[in-house]
């Protein structure tokens, strides 16, 4: 097998781009509009066309692209991109986004400019320029905190928990909400807002009303401040991670529901020790995981699992996998024991 | 420059770097951002470098960033192929500057500038093959490593020539630079919507009767070629296609088809169902600019476009990629372009050949079966 040979640090971290649409295309009811070359819009497209497929769901997000030839590139894109707002614009989507590229940025197109001109649906100008606007990771989070801004007033009625920031690209993207979710229902808390995946733009104003948010990764936690201070909501910084995090998850998920969590907090435990028992044939078995060494959460999951399975750690053990986002609670740690079990036994 | 939702086909950059990377002993370098790089990344199997520019090497230059790239690369790569993405392009970078002491190939395909058989050109005709007459064999070309049915065509083309007592010379692109440079005086092409390498190309093996064409046409050409098992081999692959199509009709009206893909492998997969089945072709989508044929054919790129095609013709039987796939679940479906997403296929699936034909056939068929099954329960 021959490996793609990769540059390490922030050059691999991916485009800019991607990472906004992959927030801006979980609304169902949107148009994304990229404002650049209609290979930028192909790539990702195809990009979720595959995660769709390996999601099971069979509808794409509507991506415009303006088409930016060669021409364009010479003479500007600006009217090619009002154009293509026009066209989003027609076909009544309660919002608009607007998305630019690296080449876009380069020619000097004011893109946020076209954007605010007025128009009949709300356009929302996420400023992306593909790599010149950093990477992946500033996508994803200036397009998440672009739509925490649309919010506007809080909504009616009661609120429930918010999900910021799923990995929507993520091959196990609905087995770790799912699992956060069945996690919650224990205190008979309900998950009322997945911010962004599979929402509709008329629920945003839930956001304004939630009592707890569940932030995907600390990475986020400049949002979950800045969602405390627009609406008074208290966040959780991730989700729960390893035996003993995810007790600490319900636990403090709880306190701010203002719910009593002693009776979730002792039922998870008992799914987890009777989870634990199917590995036991695992003791003494000696494991090695490159991310598993010195510190991290990585490397204090698999010191957990060691100490609650037996097992050894050494360099010379069998190699283990560790994934990365790392798995989550209790059912995650069960999936990721049968892989181990496959790698110790097979 | 027009607006397009969903743009479904490769840039020309990913169709540069498709028909380089065939080539063993040339590395290629996309000269841009990661987000061009990952695409193409995911189709070739092979390696693939890459500058991944950030913000500063836009504004101040990528030279440095590019030259620190190409030292890295393995000396085994006798020669570097640079493909220019849309910004080194618009900032008039030229690779060929860097890297004096290796022998670099500079090819210019910025995405913006076409589709991806316009890169697959613009990277043949970078690359200039060359034919040498004493060559002995065929070349084959349209072979491209981010084809699903590549390694199938080939295999098949290959099995075809050596049942005619031929060999394969150049293979474009599966090749080494060496080879490019001494190519046989004919080729045969398993797409002929990809640019051609080097030598006369005097057949496509798109077809039963192509197949059968272009081995006459290679055994007045070639010394030693023997057209004879490779036609009595057509002739029962028809005898085979007939009895199971005559089956099929026996029960069933035959299916109304749209078919997509690039030109001429969606007009052959129109002659065999028309030919075979009887088949009404509601439309033919193609990615590229279309070649002649006696069906209509217009240019669908966009999933838009290719969306209202099956909601206006509501065929039975679709063939295409996963995106038509996904569009039309209710339609009986092949695939017979990228991307096929969503299905495990290790095998090497020709679409050229006799027994691309005889697949392609048998493929429709039992897809036209499982779907009248469904229907039925």
């Amino acid at each position: 097998m021959t490996l793609k040979p990769l540059p390490s640090g922030s050059r691999l971290e991916g485009c800019t781009l991607t990472g906004a649409l992959s927030v801006s295309t979980q609304f169902r009811d949107a148009v994304t509009v990229i404002h650049g070359p209609p290979g930028c819009a192909q790539h990702n497209l195809s990009l979720f066309h595959a995660t769709c497929l390996e999601n099971d769901t069979v509808v794409l997000p509507r991506l415009a692209s303006t088409d930016l030839d060669e021409s364009g590139v010479i003479f500007g894109g600006e009217g090619a991109l009002a154009e293509a707002i026009r066209d989003a614009a027609a076909l009544d989507p309660p919002v608009v986004f607007v998305l630019s590229t690296c080449v876009v940025e380069t020619i000097g197109d004011d893109t946020g400019a076209v954007c605010s001109r007025g128009w009949d649906v709300p356009v929302v100008h996420i400023p992306t320029a593909g790599f010149l606007g950093g990477v992946f990771r500033d996508g994803f989070h200036r397009a998440l905190q672009a739509i925490a801004g649309c919010a506007g007033e809080p909504g009616d009625g009661p609120g429930g928990v918010v999900l910021v920031g799923e990995k929507n690209l993520e091959y196990e993207v609905d087995a770790h909400g799912g699992e956060v979710r069945r996690l919650l229902s224990l205190l008979g808390a309900r998950v009322d807002l997945r911010l962004v995946r599979g929402m509709d733009w008329a629920t945003l104003p839930r956001l304004g009303v939630s009592r707890l948010n569940v932030l995907r990764e600390p990475d986020l936690a400049p949002l979950g401040v800045w969602l405390g201070g627009r609406f008074r909501t208290p966040y959780l910084p991730s989700y729960p991670v390893g035996l003993a995090g995810t007790l600490l998850f319900l636990a403090r998920a709880g306190r701010i529901l203002g719910m009593d969590a002693a009776g979730a907090v002792r039922r998870e435990e008992e799914v987890q020790q009777e989870m634990l028992s199917c590995y036991a044939d695992l003791s003494g078995s000696r494991v090695w995981c490159d991310r598993g060494d010195g510190a991290g959460e990585g490397a204090a999951l698999v010191q957990e699992l060691a100490a609650v399975l037996d097992l050894r750690v050494d360099r010379h053990g069998t190699a283990v996998p560790l994934p990365d986002p790392l798995p989550v609670g209790t059912t995650g740690i069960r999936q990721l024991l049968h892989r181990w079990r496959r790698a110790i036994h097979g | 420059m027009g607006n397009c939702t969903n743009p479904v086909w490769p840039c020309a950059m990913a169709g540069a770097v498709s028909c380089l990377s065939g080539i063993e002993d040339l590395a290629v370098v996309i000269h841009g951002s990661s987000g061009c790089y990952y695409y193409p990344a995911t189709l070739m199997p092979g390696e693939l470098f890459g500058t991944f520019l950030q913000e500063r090497e836009v504004i101040f230059g990528g030279a440095a960033r590019l030259s620190e790239v190409l030292q890295g690369i393995p000396s085994h790569y006798l020669k570097i192929a640079v493909v220019t993405t849309c910004v080194t392009a618009v900032t008039g970078e030229d690779p060929a500057g860097v890297g004096a002491d290796r022998d670099l190939l500079v090819v210019d395909s910025p995405g913006f500038c076409g589709g991806m058989e316009e890169g697959y050109r613009l990277a043949m005709e970078a690359l200039a093959p060359a034919v040498a007459p004493e060559t002995p064999g065929v070349n084959l070309d349209g072979i491209h490593p981010a084809d699903p049915f590549s390694r199938g065509n080939l295999r098949e083309a290959e099995r075809l020539l050596a049942l005619s007592g031929t060999t394969p010379a150049t293979i474009f692109t599966d090749t080494t630079l060496d080879r490019l440079g001494r190519a046989a005086p004919v080729s045969l092409s398993v797409n002929p919507d990809l640019a051609g390498g080097a030598g006369r190309r005097i057949g496509s093996l798109l077809g039963l009767p192509a197949v059968a064409a272009a081995f006459r046409a290679l055994g007045e050409e070639c010394e030693g070629c023997d057209p004879g098992p490779v036609l009595e081999e057509v002739e029962r692959a028809e005898e085979r296609i007939t009895h199971a199509a005559d089956k099929y009709l026996r029960r069933h009206d035959p299916p109304t088809v749209a078919i997509f893909g690039m030109s001429a492998p969606s007009v052959y997969a129109a002659e065999m169902l028309a030919t075979y089945l009887d088949c009404g072709i509601a439309a033919i989508g193609s990615r590229n600019d279309p070649g002649p044929s006696r069906f209509r054919v217009g240019k669908t790129t966009s999933l838009e476009e290719i969306r209202a095609v099956l909601d206006r013709e509501q065929p039975d039987l679709v063939l295409g990629s996963s995106y038509e796939r996904m569009v039309h679940p209710q339609g009986a479906f092949v695939g017979i372009t990228l991307p096929l997403r969503g299905r495990i296929q290790l095998r090497a699936r020709p679409l050229a050949g006799v027994e691309g034909a005889l697949d392609l056939m048998e493929q429709v068929l039992n897809a036209c079966m499982d779907r009248e099954r469904r229907s039925r329960s």
